[in-house]
């Protein structure tokens, strides 16, 4: 699983109440971007991460955070780091 | 990878995340890439996991898949994926995958007790022939018999079907969707005399209370969990409410969570009947005009074995499935019992909150929907469990409309489409109907071009009963397809292993993996899997979707469907069927089974020209003609104008599926209700047209105990179920290793003070013993799923830790479907000197 890129990304619905807490600790994981959503408490997220286990651990420290109701993946992909370099 | 193209990724991740949710980004971010780009030929499919029925593409490289992603086309999970559907693409992958027959073998001769080698697959097909063919002339079509699957495509099961009843002349035929829905099925059957919802997933944004009986939606069906929240965030006046027996995360995120004792869900339903009554919100026009009043056959048994004492002492084991008509009045007095305070004793939960609960109900201006699964159908009252959640519907009218609906989950991706639709059950036949009725089975044969009278009358054996008649020595050769039965049946040591291994008989596994199924049987075939093959599946709401072949399966794998169609060339009429159908209708001498089942007309009727050519279709190319195309037209002869009505073949390799009954190519979203269902007659406003009188039926049943609870040595409640990376047994699951680290083995989860009590720490490994068994595992006291004082909860897709083998074999006795949430075990530490013998 070395030298590989892995951008996905996740839908996180949030209670609205805490989604400014939720977008602070969601920013504090490494690779982790959020693009958007934060008026409807659906937030459009996306990792980066050098394998795919590292995929499944992020979602579920997401899905694991206080006032997150779902998190979801929407898109992954995954080439190697050398080929277009 | 460059900078700039990682930006450029992350945009495309970013939008498609948009897409799914409906959230607007800046424009800038909005630039969604081609497949050109990736270089992947991408095609539609349903996921291969539960009944959910998400549409997933699939990408492919080099004819091989590479990556799936959610379909944003698809309507039901509108390019959202789950993690299980996020990693499919491995699935098929695994190190271990079966790529050749084996056989058990000695001296160069098939040997029940010799060890496996690879053989081709005529000399597999050859030995198979031969043991089924000395069981028929031996001992006759009773003792053979197959166990299919809900996780088989339409025309696999279809032809499953044909063989076994048609062919073999035997009904012993059952999918492992009974393990998982016949509670649920039954009683769509015995209340509305159709099976499968009324209402559809569009229900979700329509609906202002869910009610989640049982249900553990947010791990087991997270798709739609998400349906959930997304209403329950946009709309602020939504609840939702969940009844279980431990607190997991959907307990989390609901409104309400209401904690109940094992089986008292029974006593909650009939309290809330009470409430609704006693407090004049019953419907009385819409009971008096759609419903009949029953009472159904009370002290029935639980599907135990005749001779279990608690079957003896039932007095109504044996016509446990008999209702009389009864009155309103009647059913109003025997709810009468069921007040707050006897409701809240029985279940332990707090007489407020089932106050508020009833409410929901209660209220005219609430709209409900209410969802189940296994809570509800693994329970040795299953049946009445459906029942008295389909009476609070009815009662207040709150069904077949946008939001109101009473609506039963799946948990296979097929268990609607190939189960019940096709009709793999031991009593079924296509189309609702059932193999004891002359009928039916008349109308059968004049489709399939039968003689009369060929087709069994005799309800078959159901999955429990195939079990137990193996072990007895009565069923003695045994197809299992697509599904890991040692696993998954209930107390498996005692009553599934032995019957495999009973020298009497010869067992046959399909499976893509050396389950430990397939590591018990005699012979094993290699399968192919998913998109490695054409494929239907029917998820829970109705919708039929299709694939095509993408890939071919590795080695020697072959798909179910060409396993059982290559198979029948070895039988021949003259050697299966009785001389007497055959003196009557002697055209049908000496023909193949595959002739007349396969080659019969109907099913060979499409060219192989008509496969769109971009796609690969073997099972075609081997026989000659469009297999899945012919199959399906036969199959849906059976349903078309008869409320069933399927469209035409190709249309469903162009939606994302269809929801039948498909009339003047259009789908039904609500059933029953006029202005939805197109066969509900003008000014009737709604009717229950599966039944004669067009009623559907309010059954009142009691609460009834279960078959086994603690007591003083075995003091604990087991519950078992699934968690939300492992898909049933994990045979695929465990293979993608991102899903195996994420939950490597089964716990014990257990409440802090049970397991101070009995001196035991987290992690430590214990030993989980029944009265029919004994695993070992370790303890968890925190994580995911936190249970009361009690009850413990162990997931069953460990196959180094096989709980069936503590769980009981009591079933429902109506629907025969195990209840695997309630038994009574204890939980000692693996290293007390009590440890006494292995197992």
């Amino acid at each position: 699983m070395n030298g590989e890129c892995h951008i996905s990304s996740l839908v996180v619905h949030s209670r609205p109440d805490q989604v400014s807490a939720i977008i602070e600790r969601i920013r504090a994981i490494e690779g982790v971007e959020i693009h958007g959503g934060q008026e409807t408490g659906k937030l459009i997220v996306t990792l980066e991460t050098e394998t795919e286990d590292q995929v499944v651990e992020r979602i579920n420290a997401i899905q694991l955070l206080e006032g997150v109701l779902a998190a979801t993946l929407v898109f992954h992909h995954f080439e190697p780091v050398q080929e277009r370099e | 990878m460059d900078l700039t193209r990682r930006t450029l990724l992350k945009t495309q991740a970013a939008a498609a995340a948009a897409a799914a949710a409906n959230v607007a980004l800046p424009a800038s971010a909005q630039n969604i890439l081609t497949g050109e780009d990736l270089q992947l030929q991408w095609s539609k499919a349903p996921c291969r996991f539960c009944g959910t029925g998400c549409g997933v593409m699939v990408g492919v490289k080099d004819g091989r898949v590479v990556a799936t992603h959610g379909d944003m086309q698809a309507e039901v999970n509108r390019g959202l994926n789950c993690v299980k559907g996020y990693f499919l693409s491995k699935i098929m992958y695994g190190s271990d995958r079966l790529t050749q027959p084996l056989m058990r073998m000695k001296n160069g001769q098939f040997a029940k007790d010799g060890e496996f080698q690879a053989v081709s697959w005529d000399r597999a097909f050859d030995e198979m022939a031969k043991q089924f063919k000395r069981v028929l002339k031996e001992k006759g079509p009773e003792a053979v018999g197959m166990f299919g699957s809900g996780q088989w495509t339409i025309w696999e099961g279809y032809a499953a079907s044909k063989l076994l009843r048609a062919g073999f002349r035997t009904n012993n035929l059952d999918p492992n969707a009974r393990h998982c829905m016949a509670s649920a099925a039954v009683t769509f059957i015995r209340t509305f005399g159709m099976d499968e919802p009324m209402g559809c997933y569009d229900d979700f944004e329509h609906a202002d209370a869910f009610v989640l009986w049982g249900s553990n939606m947010a791990e087991m069906h997270p798709i739609l969990w998400t349906r959930v929240t997304d209403r329950r965030l946009s709309h602020p006046h939504v609840r939702i409410a969940t009844l279980s027996t431990y607190e997991h995360r959907t307990t989390d995120l609901s409104d309400m969570a209401l904690i109940f004792k094992p089986n008292s869900d029974l006593a909650i339903m009939n309290y809330i009947a009470n409430y609704i009554i006693q407090n004049g919100a019953v419907n009385r026009e819409f009971v008096e005009k759609h419903c009949n009043i029953r009472l159904a056959n009370t002290d029935i048994g639980y599907g135990l074995r005749p001779e279990n004492v608690l079957e003896q002492r039932a007095q109504h084991a044996n016509d446990a499935q008999v209702s009389n008509p009864s009155s309103f009045e009647e059913y109003a007095k025997l709810v009468s019992q069921y007040t707050v305070e006897k409701a809240s004793e029985l279940s332990g939960v707090p007489a407020a909150r089932l106050e508020a609960l009833a409410r929901l109900y209660a209220d005219p201006k609430i709209k409900v929907m209410s969802l189940w699964t296994m809570g509800f159908n693994q329970h040795v009252r299953g049946v009445w469990a459906n029942h008295m959640v389909y009476n609070l519907h009815l009662l207040t009218g709150k069904i077949a409309e946008p939001g109101n609906s009473p609506f039963s989950l799946t948990g296979q991706p097929s268990a609607c489409g190939t189960a019940r639709e096709v009709g793999t059950f031991s009593h079924r036949l296509p189309a609702d109907m059932q193999v004891n009725n002359p009928e039916h089975r008349k109308h059968a044969e004049e489709l399939w071009k039968l003689p009369h009278g060929l087709l069994p009358e005799k309800v078959g054996y159901h999955a429990v009963q195939q079990d137990r008649m193996l072990k007895d020595g009565k069923l003695n050769a045994y197809w299992i397809m697509c599904n890991n039965n040692l696993q998954t049946a209930p107390n498996t040591n005692n009553e599934t292993y032995p019957g495999y291994r009973n020298p009497a008989n010869f067992v046959v596994v399909s499976d893509a993996y050396p389950t430990v199924t397939a590591m018990a049987a005699d012979v094993i075939l290699p399968a192919a899997m998913w998109v490695e093959k054409e494929g239907a599946y029917g998820n829970a709401e109705r919708r039929t979707h299709f694939w095509h072949q993408l890939v071919n399966a590795p080695g020697d794998a072959r798909s179910d469907l060409w396993q059982l169609m290559e198979f029948s060339k070895r039988f021949t009429t003259d050697e299966v069927w009785p001389a007497q159908i055959l003196e009557s209708s002697p055209e049908y001498r000496g023909r193949s089974l595959f002739d007349v089942l396969f080659a019969n007309g109907e099913v060979n009727r499409f060219p192989v020209s008509e496969i769109d050519p971009a796609y690969e279709n073997r099972e075609s190319k081997a026989f000659g003609f469009y297999v899945q195309k012919g199959l399906f037209e036969e199959y849906a002869s059976f349903g078309r104008g008869h409320g069933h009505d399927l469209a035409p073949f190709e249309s469903y390799h162009q939606a994302r599926g269809l929801r039948w009954p498909v009339v003047d190519g259009k789908e039904t979203l609500w059933r029953y209700r006029e202005g939805f269902d197109p066969y509900v007659e003008k000014g009737s406003g709604l009717q229950f047209y599966g039944n004669p009188d067009k009623k559907a039926n309010i059954m009142g049943a009691p609460y009834e105990p279960p078959a086994e609870s603690p007591d003083a040595e075995y003091d604990l409640w087991l519950v078992t179920g699934r968690v939300l990376e492992h898909w049933h047994s994990g045979s695929m699951t465990l293979r993608v290793p991102e899903l195996y680290k994420a939950f490597p083995g089964a716990v014990v989860f257990m409440h802090p003070d049970d397991a101070a009590k009995r001196h035991l720490r987290r992690g430590q490994e214990v030993r989980v013993v029944s009265r029919r068994g004994e695993i070992r595992s370790r303890i968890e006291t925190r994580g995911r799923n936190r249970v009361p004082p009690g009850l413990i909860f162990v997931p069953f897709f460990d196959a180094s830790q096989l709980i069936n083998k503590v769980t009981l074999d009591a079933t429902d006795p109506i629907s025969k479907q195990t209840d695997f949430k309630k038994c009574a075990v204890k939980v000692v530490s693996a290293a007390t000197a009590d440890a006494g013998e292995q197992p």
